[in-house]
């Protein structure tokens, strides 16, 4: 951890404030959120890493999926991420959210997170320990320093991808795109 | 030298107010035996959230958290913080009373702007529990404008160093007394903390704010602690004679604060207002009926 070292901040201080200060929205959709309470409170103390959860997607930087995700939350796992300021890092949190885990073959849970929504990481594990919280934490620090932590721009650049996925699975959805681009040609051009 | 104080005021309220805010996550950590964030975790969030993009609802949205961080800018300008205050001829403590009332007042404009259920929610229970303390903490101010005669702050604080400070004199005890049980629902934290609920209302009249109005609006959080703190040491403590006996008198009743925060769990509304409206109201009531029959 260099969050003592002064000529960081002097250098790049807008990437070390996006370091040390993680404000988290945690999705609660599956199993894995038990892991969570642990982790912010007494027992692991996430808060002297300045990761701290806040209760609404405006206020946040770093958003946790933790565990499976149904059609239905999908939905709002869109919107909350559509809705957090940029820049945003979102992790993965259980198997579930890389390939499906044990969940892969329901008949109303997404598969691949990373097709609806950009994961800059995940955490391998059913379910994954507080500590791999932590792992996960530093691993995320590490591609903030380098650049790497660049969902939220790929999200954009891709946005037509992206769009053309959710609607594949929700069908009609009730908010217009939130950037400007050609979905309905990507839907074409993949169906054609 | 009064030049001087009109840009160090603001500066000393700013960084106090801050350090206030970095202390005060620590302070519960360590009772809750955690480790706890870095003294200047909140200045590392403030520099994340003015970096990041935010949407804005509208210009009312803009301008009401700008005017609430301005109203809490003046106030500190009336406070004497060790010194002599800038504004010391103008108004007192009759400004002062205005213009608190501006600082949630521009959060429910800029909040409205949103229309989250959550920010009106928020909204409305912040004046409910501004009008529950406004009443208690109106007769404390009457008390000690009666006793000493004067609207000035200023005046107050020397006449306290004249003779002994108001919360160890006679009928002022009251007033003092019924100040710090209004305290915690001043600085806005447990067993008051019902405005910014995060588990309930999702953090209440912030809920809407990202980026750089959540910095702004962090840092209006910050001076009121500080505005609240410093009227109840200026007012019935003696203020000091420099600024750093002054800090550490803040820092007493800070820890005071801080200590009801960690000890009580959240009021619901009603019960604060119940709360507030009982006995800090009755024992300023005793206090200005003594000072009016009995003077000085
Ligand atoms: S990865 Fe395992 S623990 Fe996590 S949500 Fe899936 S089944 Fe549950």
């Amino acid at each position: 951890m260099d969050r003592n070292q002064l000529m960081k901040w002097i250098k790049a201080p807008t990437k070390m404030a996006h370091k040390y200060s993680l404000n988290a929205v945690y999705f609660c959709t599956g199993c894995g959120v038990i892991e969570v309470p642990p982790t912010i409170t007494s027992r692991w103390d996430a808060e002297r890493f300045g990761v701290v959860p806040t209760a609404t997607a405006r206020q946040a930087n770093l958003f946790l999926i933790t565990g499976y995700v149904s059609v239905k939350t999908l939905r709002a796992i869109i919107r909350t991420y559509e809705q957090m300021p940029e820049p945003k890092y979102t992790v993965g949190f259980g198997s579930c959210t890389i390939n499906g885990g044990m969940y892969w073959d329901s008949y109303n849970t997404i598969n691949q997170l990373d097709k609806y929504i950009p994961i800059d990481g995940y955490i391998a594990g059913c379910m994954p320990r507080p500590e791999a919280i932590f792992v996960a934490v530093t691993h995320l620090w590490t591609l903030i320093d380098k650049d790497m932590a660049d969902g939220y721009k790929r999200y954009r650049k891709n946005y037509a991808a992206y769009r053309a996925n959710q609607e594949m699975i929700l069908g009609e959805m009730e908010w217009p795109p939130i950037f400007q681009t050609e979905v309905a040609t990507a839907i074409t051009e993949r169906e054609g | 030298m009064r030049i001087l104080w009109f840009v160090l005021s603001p500066l000393m309220a700013l960084a106090v107010g801050l350090f206030f805010l970095g202390l005060s996550r620590r302070f519960m950590a360590r009772i809750q035996w955690r480790v706890g964030p870095p003294l200047y975790q909140p200045l590392i969030d403030i520099l994340r959230q003015f970096t990041q993009k935010s949407v804005s609802h509208g210009p009312l949205f803009d301008l009401g958290v700008v005017l609430s961080l301005a109203s809490s800018f003046i106030v500190v300008l009336f406070m004497p913080l060790g010194g002599t205050a800038p504004l010391s001829s103008s108004g007192g403590l009759l400004a002062v009373l205005y213009l608190m009332l501006l600082g949630p007042l521009g959060i429910a404009l800029s909040g409205g702007e949103a229309a989250n259920p959550n920010v009106s929610i928020g909204i409305s229970r912040k004046l409910i529990l501004a009008v529950g303390y406004e009443v208690p903490f109106l007769m404390i101010v009457l008390a000690l404008m009666t006793y000493y005669g004067t609207i000035s702050i200023g005046e107050i604080v020397a006449a306290q160093r004249e003779s002994a400070s108001a919360i160890a004199s006679f009928p002022l005890v009251f007033s003092g007394i019924a100040y710090l049980l209004i305290l915690p629902a001043m600085l806005g934290v447990r067993p008051f903390e019902v405005v910014g609920a995060a588990q309930e209302i999702s953090s209440g009249p912030a809920a809407e704010y990202g980026g750089p109005y959540l910095a702004l609006a962090t840092i209006q959080h910050g001076l009121t602690m500080f505005i609240g703190i410093s009227l109840f040491v200026n007012l019935l403590w003696g203020g000091a004679s420099n600024p750093v006996v002054f800090f550490l008198k803040m820092l007493v009743v800070f820890a005071f604060g801080f200590w009801v925060n960690a000890a009580f769990p959240r009021l619901r509304v009603e019960q604060a207002v119940r709360y507030l409206w009982r006995w800090p109201t009755l024992i300023a009531f005793v206090g200005l009926i003594l000072v009016a029959t009995i003077g000085r």
